[in-house]
This record gives C-alpha cells, structure tokens and sequence, in this order.
C-alpha cells in the first residue's frame, strides 16, 4: 500500500469518522439516532455554497487576489457551514426531541421524526435548488505536494488536518470541560443528572447544535473534494450510521476505529484491480455485517467493560 | 293519556344491544374446520331490566368488511386511472401488512421486506422469461425463493439487538441492488427484467379489461395478506409471541414459562417472507416486468411512511397509511416532489403528536382519558372516607359502599365528641368504668380494623419499659416503631396509643 | 429558627394510585428529622414529591419561604435539576450513579453552582475526608465500586454543594451494618446550616441522634402529633 493510498485513506476515515462521531454522541446523551445527519450535511453544503457565492464579489472587490481574501473565503465557507448545522441542530432538537422526550417510545418516534426531516429537507433542496451539482470554492487552492515521491493534494492534506483538529476538539471539551461532563453525566444516569442539577433540555441543545456543526464541518471539508447536490447527504448519513453501529453505537473511540477501519477498507477495496470502486459499498456492508454477527455488540463492546 | 318518554342513559347507550331469549340455550356458528367463532358476541345482564342483552364486543371485523367492500365495489366505476392507483394501493397493502407480521407480531426491525419481494419477483421472472416456465407456477416459485431467503436473512437475527439487525438488513437491500445491476445478461435493460407473462392477457395489458383483471388480482392478494396476517398474528404463534413482546423481562419471563419465542419469531419472519414471495412473483406479473428499483431506498422508506402514518405493528394502520400515502404519492403526481415532502410532513406531525400512528390515535386518547380520571378520582378519594360517585359506579358490592358511608358519619359524631376533658378523663384512668362518651369512642376504636391498630411493646421481659409500635394489618408482616418514645407506666403507654388514635380520628 | 422546609397538604402519587394524603411537615434549620416507615409507606414518594419526581401531586411546599409545590402539569423530573439548583440537596434510593464516570469526575457533576465548580478540588478533599474509603480509589470507575462505596459516592455528589435541605433516602439499604453505621455517622458529624431529612426503615439508627422522627403509615405522618400534643 502506497502512500497516496494511505493519504486518501486517512481522509476518508476522517469525513466518516466527523459523522460517525456525531450520531454516536447524540445517541448516548440525548437517545435520538439522528437520521437527519445526512440532511443537516447538505443543508451545510448548500448555506456554505450560498454564502460564498454572495460573498465572493464583496471579498474580491475589498481583497482582491491577496492571501487574506482565500483566507476570508475559507473562513465564510467554514463558518457558514458550521452555523447552518447548528441551526439544523436546533430546528432537530425543536421538532424531534423537545415535543416527545418523555413520551413513551422515544427513541423509535424520534428515529421516524428525523427520517421524516432527512426526507423532507432533501426533497425541498430538490425542489429550491434542483438537482444540479454545485462546486464550491476550493479553500486550501489547487496545489500539491511531493511527499516520499507521493503527490498529496491540498484538500485532502487539509481536510485530514481539519478533522482531526475539530474532533480533537469536541473530545477535549467533552473530556475536561464541564459542560461535557454533564453531558456524559447525562448520557449514564438521568435520573442522577437531574438530582446534580443537570437539566436535559437545557444539555441536549449544545449537543445537538454540536453535532450538527460536526456535519457542517465534514460538509465544508467533503465539498472541497466532491460537489454539493441535495442527495449529497445520503452517503454520508449512510457510512456515518455504519460506521457508528459498527464502533458500538455511543462508543466514541469506537467510532472513530470503526472509521478508520472502513476508510482503509474502501480505500483498498477500490484500489483492487478486479474489485473497484463499484463494490466498494458492497464490500463495507459485507465487512460490517461480518463484524457484527461476530461482536454483536460492536467494537464498542471490547473497550467497554463497567458494570451497570 | 300522553306517552312516556324514556331517556337513554349509561356509557355508550346509543350502541346497538341484541335481546336474545333469556330461556333459550346459547348457539353461536363456528367458521367451518376451526373452533373460532365468526363475531365476537357477548351476553350481559342487565341490572336494571334483568333481562338478557346481547353486545358486540370487538367490532374492528365490521370495520374490515365495510371498508374492503366499498373497495370492491367502487373500484370498477373509476376511471382507468385511478383503478391503478387502487390496484398499487392493494399490492403496497399487501407488503405492508406482511410487513407488519415481521415488525410487529415477531418484533424484528427487518427492513429487507422489499429485497425479498424483489429477489423472489426476480426469480420467478427469470424462471419464466428463461425457462419458459408458465405464469401459474411463478406464484409458487415466488414464495419458495421467499422462503429460503427469509431462512437465511432470519438466521442473524436472534443475535443482533434491533438497530443493528435493521442495519444489516439495510445492507442486504443494497447489496441485492448492486448485484442485480451488475448481472451482465440484464445490462441492455438497465437490470430489468422485461416481457414477464402474466394472468392479464398480453392483448389486455392497460386496456379497461386489463386493468380491472389486475385489481381483482391484487385485491385478492390484500384478501390472502390478511388471511396470512389473521393466522398467524392471532392464532398459537402470535399468541405466543405476545408474552415476549415489549421488553427483556418479558423475554426473561416467556422463556422461563417454556415459550421458544425465538422459534416463534423466526417461524412468522420466515412465513411472512414466504408470502412477500408470492407478492414478489405478482408484482412481477402485474407489471410485466422487474426492475433494480424495488431495492431502492426511497421505495422502502416511502413503505416504511405508510406503516408510520398508519400505526406501526397494526394491520389496519399498514392499509390506512398505504391508503393515505399512495393517493398523495400516485393520485396527486402533478405535484412533482411536493408531494414526497407532504408524505414527510405527514408523518413527522403524526409521529409527534400520536404514539401509534393515526390507527392507534382512538386507544391513546382513551388511555390519556382513563389515566386523567385516575388521577382525578385518586385527588379527590380520601381513604377510609366516602366513595366518590364514579367510584361508587364501579363499585359492585354496593353493600360496601353503605358500610364506608355509616363509618363516615359515625366518625363526624365521634370527633365533636372528643374535648380535653374527655382526654383528661381516659389519662386519669384508662381501664375501668368510664363516662359514656369515652366508652362510645373506645368502643369505635375497638372495632376498628387491624390494619389501624397499635400495641404496647414491653421492651425487656419484666422491665416497666414500654414502646408503641403499629399492627400492619398483614399477615406475617411483624409491628413497626412508631417513635422514639418509652414509656415506664403501662398506664402512660395505655393513653398514649388512645392518643395515637384521636389523632388518627381527627384527621381522618 | 427560621422554617427551611414547609409542606402544607401535599399529596402525591402514580396514575390512580394515592400514595401520600395530605401530608403536613416543617422542617426548621439545623433540624435532621429521621423519617420511618415500612416499605411502600411513602416515605421515598415524600422525597420525590418535594423534588417534583412523582407521577402527580398537589399541594403546597415553600423552601425559605417559596413556594416550589403545586400541581404539576410537566412530565416527572422536567422541574427538578431547578430544584437542585434553588438548594435541595438528594442522595437517591438506589443511588443514581453514573457507572463509566471515575469517583472525581462523579463528585464533580455534584458541584453545580458557580461557586462549587471553582472551589471542586477542595470540596473533594473534604468529602474524602468525610469517606476515607474514597480516597485511593479516586480514579476508579464507579461502575466497578462496591454497594457500600457507590453510597458514599452516591452521598459524596451530594454533599459537594451547599444546600439548604439533604434529603437522603434509605442511606443505609442493602449495606453491611458496619458500613451503614459509618454511613450514619459522616451524614450525623456533617455541619449542617440547613436541614437535613433522612428517610431509613431502621429505627435504631437514628434514635439519639436526630432531632426528631417522624413516622409515616400508608402515606399519612404518625408520631409527629398535629392535633393533640402527647403527654
């Protein structure tokens, strides 16, 4: 394996691993499998897309060619991302778990609500935007660099970089900050979280809106490589929940294995000469489903061994 | 001389009520080689008249009769249109309700109900188009394809939990679709398998004739779906699976009791696949061809949509929402991808605001209903007091109720009775002739039940040590301590458990 | 002394079932009432009630003077971390634990208020002070402690901010004697500036040491006398 391969690898199990991440979160602290994920990301493609279609004469006229204005475009096409995520976070978090939180069968009436969305939101892209592919501004430019005789392009250099910044990120806060604390209190005991003062409509709204960003980061990062289309969001959503069941849903490192696992995978698998990219979903349904008949419990289940 | 008029009172008195003869033997038709009867009829007495009437307890067989009737028998006056739109209404009916059987009776999140309807539709096609196999035969092997690939897709489930099983059934899905668009013999269709012969003449095919023959055919497929469903959600498997259904202690309980509910439900996922089978054969037939698309996503979550607008794990929910979601998604197809977001829509506010789906919309708002007088009723009841009046109509031993009314008043009579000088009289003297107010309230106490008595512990033996402890009125359920106090004269002890007990009456 | 606690006809239960009829306490500051009863008395519903965790209830409870009862019309538990919060401290029956949280991070989710936060790594000295047991096992998940460890836990999360009421329910079920008896002794030896109600089947565990007890019997107070004063 070379080590382009390795590099194109890494940068998918690094999108997978920023969606994967996200479902699994929300799922242990806020009990909700967020089948709106794919949504929110085309959603965050789309604003960002927006955005920077409205701002490029704005940036251009005041900026001109310098670095400063590929700068301001990165940073509105970024933060136009992220906020339209969130935003999605907060519109889940109105509709799918503020009416029915503590009605009886939760999880699976939520599951159906953020379907429902998933559905409806890409359906309205479809019919707002049609289903024409939109490029977006390529951020970290056109170069490449020559690595050990490998050429890495920019993209895949700086989405790799940006996702393990951000997911380093959001582990940070949920590790050391106290907002992630409660958020894992939550996740464990509910009834505990509510008697140390946890409330979880006040928690699940961060999360929400975090996990939301987290799908607009991997939007802005995935449209560098591939175009912006309604159904854009379908593949992602698709791999994130794979790859989420197969780390053990609400495992965080987990998770992230699982999504280096499936990045290596597919990108060995469409790299084969008689396989290709064509059995590449073929062959990670083929994997995971090995995995789970063996491990029902995910990989999740190896790292995990507390008492309830 | 006027007439009198009669008004109708009590729960539900516009309902219809047989009056059989109160003399004659009961007899009731049976359906023909079973035991189960035909409606589900029950005879009550009537406190009031005394007589016999006669009530029909579950009605839904009604319900079923009139709305598949009217189907019936409108279907052929529609324009030729709309008898399509019906004749895909009857075939998603018929999934939906198999579909039904899986999630709901066996309570396994399959979601390659299509892929098996697909890959059996794909085999009894290529069996006819290939061999040469004549139409009749594809109906039986449809439902062999769907019976080994619901063997093998069951095998799994036992072991995973449901969110992953659904995953891998998802998976499934995928992988027949890519499979069957790989094949090389389908590449100049597109993966289709096309000129499938069929029972509607090929001369017939979208003419009036046609497409009536089509709707007879698939109205009766609705018929055997729920035929499939009746048997075996109601009879010994459904039966049996009821006892595992909602939760790991039930599942704990039903094996300890000796139920295989695994078996069970590896038996209904298997025979629900054998009937998608015969779907998947019809569905061939109906259309003349088969094509990768019934593999697709969005085919299966606009299923999954009916199911939800319906009342998911319900045979009457899976028909309504096939009902609702194909007139939005075939009848009003100007509309263009609207109408995919207003099935979506539909299904969120359903989903919010009902927790099983516009079918099961009836029995939540009775629950609510009940659980709101219930706590109503339990606000209001004071224990030992008078019954409420909607308890009191509950109540069936009316004797009862007059037992609590006495002791009620006699309490009232007693309170005022109690003074401090009455008090001071019992501490003076708690044992010997007393005043006869003190021995009327004395004697109340006596009377009283056990569970609102107390004793007098003696600490050690012959120690002037004493507790007051309360009797629990419970077999085999030891006095506990009341309080920390000791007392040193049996005397004292004496008038406080009179004490203890005024308070208990003046509260009450 | 001022009033912490008080509870004016306060009735409380699940669906159609009552549990507590008309319940009437105060409880004043630097009070520890021991609270008896059996199994199924109502003395875990009393605690649930004040902390807005029972399935309905109807009554009037005033914290310092404000009122936090009434009836309840959102689901259980949507009103109680804003109880916690106004100052109602609650070690649960059963404990509440969060099994894949070490005992530090678990004393921390106690510490709610601004204050606490800032002040958490000496308020966690103090509560392994008070349960030197704690102390080694302070980067041990709580998941793997023992019944009597996960109490102190349970107890410790507790007491990591100030309140004006404690209420502890059953601190000593299901634990060794020896273990509940020091249980009782760290909740005793606590400087209390509030109040302090501890619910316990077991009677001799609080004669002696709380300052009054308070019986319960299918949901009505006996013992504690409202109409006649005992002799």
């Amino acid at each position: 394996m070379d080590l382009g391969l390795i590099v194109y690898a890494l940068n998918l199990a690094s999108i997978y691993a920023l969606m994967a991440i996200g479902i699994s979160i929300l799922w242990s602290s806020v009990g909700i499998i967020n089948m709106a994920h794919g949504a929110t990301f085309a959603v965050s493609g789309y604003a960002a897309w927006v955005v920077t279609g409205a701002l490029k004469p704005v940036i251009a006229a005041s900026l001109g060619q310098t670095a400063l204005a590929s700068a301001a475009m990165a940073g509105a096409l970024v933060g136009s991302a992220l906020i339209a995520g969130a935003i999605c976070g907060a519109i889940i978090y109105a509709l799918a778990f503020l009416p029915i939180h503590d009605k009886p069968n939760y999880p699976v009436r939520a599951l159906i609500i953020t379907l429902g969305l998933n559905i409806a939101t890409v359906q309205g892209l479809l019919w707002w935007f049609g289903p024409r592919n939109q490029g977006l501004p390529k951020i970290f430019g056109f170069g490449r660099w020559e690595v050990w005789g490998t050429r890495i392009r920019y993209d895949q250099a700086g989405t790799i970089i940006g996702a393990a910044i951000i997911m380093a990120l959001t582990l940070g806060w949920l590790r050391y900050s106290r907002r992630g604390l409660e958020v894992r209190a939550m996740m464990q005991n509910a009834e505990g979280a509510a008697y140390s003062g946890i409330s979880r409509q006040a928690t699940a709204l961060p999360v929400l809106m975090l996990t939301g960003a987290l799908a607009g980061m991997a939007a802005a990062l995935l449209s560098q490589t591939i175009f912006v289309s309604p159904t854009a969001g379908v593949i992602p959503l698709v791999k994130g929940l794979t790859i989420a069941l197969l780390g053990g849903l609400g495992s965080v490192p987990g998770a992230m294995i699982g999504a280096l696992l499936v990045g290596f995978l597919e990108a060995g698998v469409g790299a084969t000469p008689f396989l290709g990219q064509r059995y590449v979903m073929f062959a990670t349904f083929t994997f995971i489903i090995a995995v789970l008949i063996i491990r029902p419990r995910g990989i999740g289940g190896l790292l995990d061994d507390t008492r309830e | 001389m006027t007439e009198k008029t009669y008004f109708k009172v009590g729960r539900r008195h516009w309902e219809w009520r047989g009056a059989p003869d109160g003399n004659a033997a009961r007899a009731r038709a049976r359906v023909p080689g079973s035991r189960r009867h035909w409606l589900k009829w029950r005879d009550i007495h009537n406190d009031k008249t005394l007589g016999r009437e006669r009530v029909l307890v579950d009605k839904k067989p009604l319900w079923w009769t009139i709305g598949l009737g009217a189907l019936a028998v409108a279907t052929p006056f529609l324009p030729n249109s709309m008898i399509s739109v019906v004749s895909i209404f009857c075939i998603y009916a018929a999934i939906n309700v198999l579909w039904t059987l899986i999630v709901g009776t066996a309570g396994i999140f399959s979601l390659a109900t299509l892929a098996v309807v697909g890959a059996s539709g794909y085999l009894a096609a290529a069996a006819n188009v290939y061999l040469g196999v004549p139409w009749p035969f594809m109906l039986l092997i449809g439902p062999a394809a769907g019976f080994v690939f619901g063997a093998i897709l069951a095998a799994p489930s036992t072991r995973l939990d449901g969110l992953y099983y659904a995953l891998l059934t998802m998976g499934v899905a995928e992988i027949c679709r890519v499979f069957v668009s790989q094949l090389k013999a389908l590449t100049q269709t597109g993966g289709a398998i096309t000129q499938v012969d069929s029972f509607i003449p090929e001369d017939w095919f979208l003419q009036r004739p046609g497409l009536l023959l089509g709707f007879a055919g698939t109205f009766l497929l609705l018929l055997g779906a729920l035929l499939v469903w009746r048997l075996v959600n109601s009879e010994r498997l459904g039966m049996l699976l009821r006892v595992a259904k909602t939760s790991r202690e039930d599942e704990a309980f039903a094996e300890a009791v000796g139920i295989d509910f695994r078996r069970a439900r590896l038996w209904v996922f298997v025979i629900s696949s054998a009937a998608l089978g015969v779907v998947g054969a019809f569905y061939a037939m109906y259309y003349r061809s088969i094509s990768p698309s019934i593999f697709s996503l969005d085919q299966l979550l606009l299923l999954f949509a009916m199911m939800v607008i319906g009342g998911l794990g319900r045979a009457e929910g899976a028909v309504v929402g096939a009902a609702i979601v194909t007139l939005i998604d075939k009848g009003l197809i100007e509309l263009g991808p609207l109408r995919i977001i207003i099935v979506a829509l539909i299904m969120i506010v359903v989903t919010i605001f009902a927790r099983e789906g516009l079918t099961g919309a009836r029995d939540q708002f009775r629950d609510f209903r009940n659980r709101k007088a219930g706590e109503r009723r339990a606000r209001r009841t004071e224990k030992g007091g008078e019954a409420m009046p909607e308890e009191a109509a509950e109540t069936h031993d009316k004797q009862e109720l007059y037992y609590r009314r006495f002791n009620k008043r006699l309490r009232e009579r007693l309170k005022v009775m109690i003074t401090p000088e009455l008090i001071e009289e019992h501490k003076r003297d708690p044992l010997g002739r007393h005043s006869d107010a003190l021995a009327r309230v004395l004697n109340f106490f006596r009377r009283g039940e056990m569970a609102d008595k107390y004793v007098i512990h003696r600490m050690a033996p012959a120690e002037e040590r004493f507790r007051i402890m309360a009797v629990s009125g419970i077999r085999g359920m030891p006095p506990r301590v009341v309080d920390d106090r000791e007392y040193t004269d049996i005397k004292d002890a004496y008038h406080a458990v009179f004490l203890l007990r005024v308070n208990d009456l003046l509260e009450s | 002394m001022p009033e912490i606690l008080e509870i004016r006809q306060l009735s409380a239960g699940y669906g159609p079932l009552r549990v507590l009829h008309e319940i009437d306490l105060t409880v004043r500051a630097g009070e520890r009432i021991g609270l008896v009863g059996l199994n199924g008395h109502g003395k875990t519903t009393l605690i649930r009630a004040i902390t807005h965790m029972s399935g309905w209830q109807q009554g009037s409870v005033l914290l310092d003077g404000a009122e936090i009862g009434g009836t309840r019309s959102l689901g259980a538990g949507r009103r109680t971390p804003g109880l916690v919060r106004r100052g109602i401290g609650v070690a649960p029956q059963g404990d509440a634990i969060f099994p894949g949280l070490s005992v530090r991070k678990h004393l921390e989710c106690g510490a709610h208020t601004r204050a606490a936060w800032r002040d958490r790594k000496a308020r966690i000295d103090r509560v392994f002070d008070i349960f030197p047991p704690l102390r080694p096992l302070e980067h041990a998940l709580v998941g793997k402690l023992s019944g009597g460890e996960r109490r102190m836990v349970s107890i410790g999360r507790m007491l990591m901010t100030e309140a004006r009421l404690y209420l502890v329910d059953e601190p000593s079920l299901g634990l060794a004697p020896k273990i509940s008896q020091r249980v009782m002794e760290a909740l005793w030896d606590l400087p209390v500036t509030g109040a302090m109600i501890i619910a316990e089947q077991n009677v001799t565990l609080l004669t002696g040491r709380a300052s009054r007890i308070v019986g319960m019997h299918a949901g009505r107070m006996r013992g504690d006398v409202g109409h006649v004063e005992l002799a």
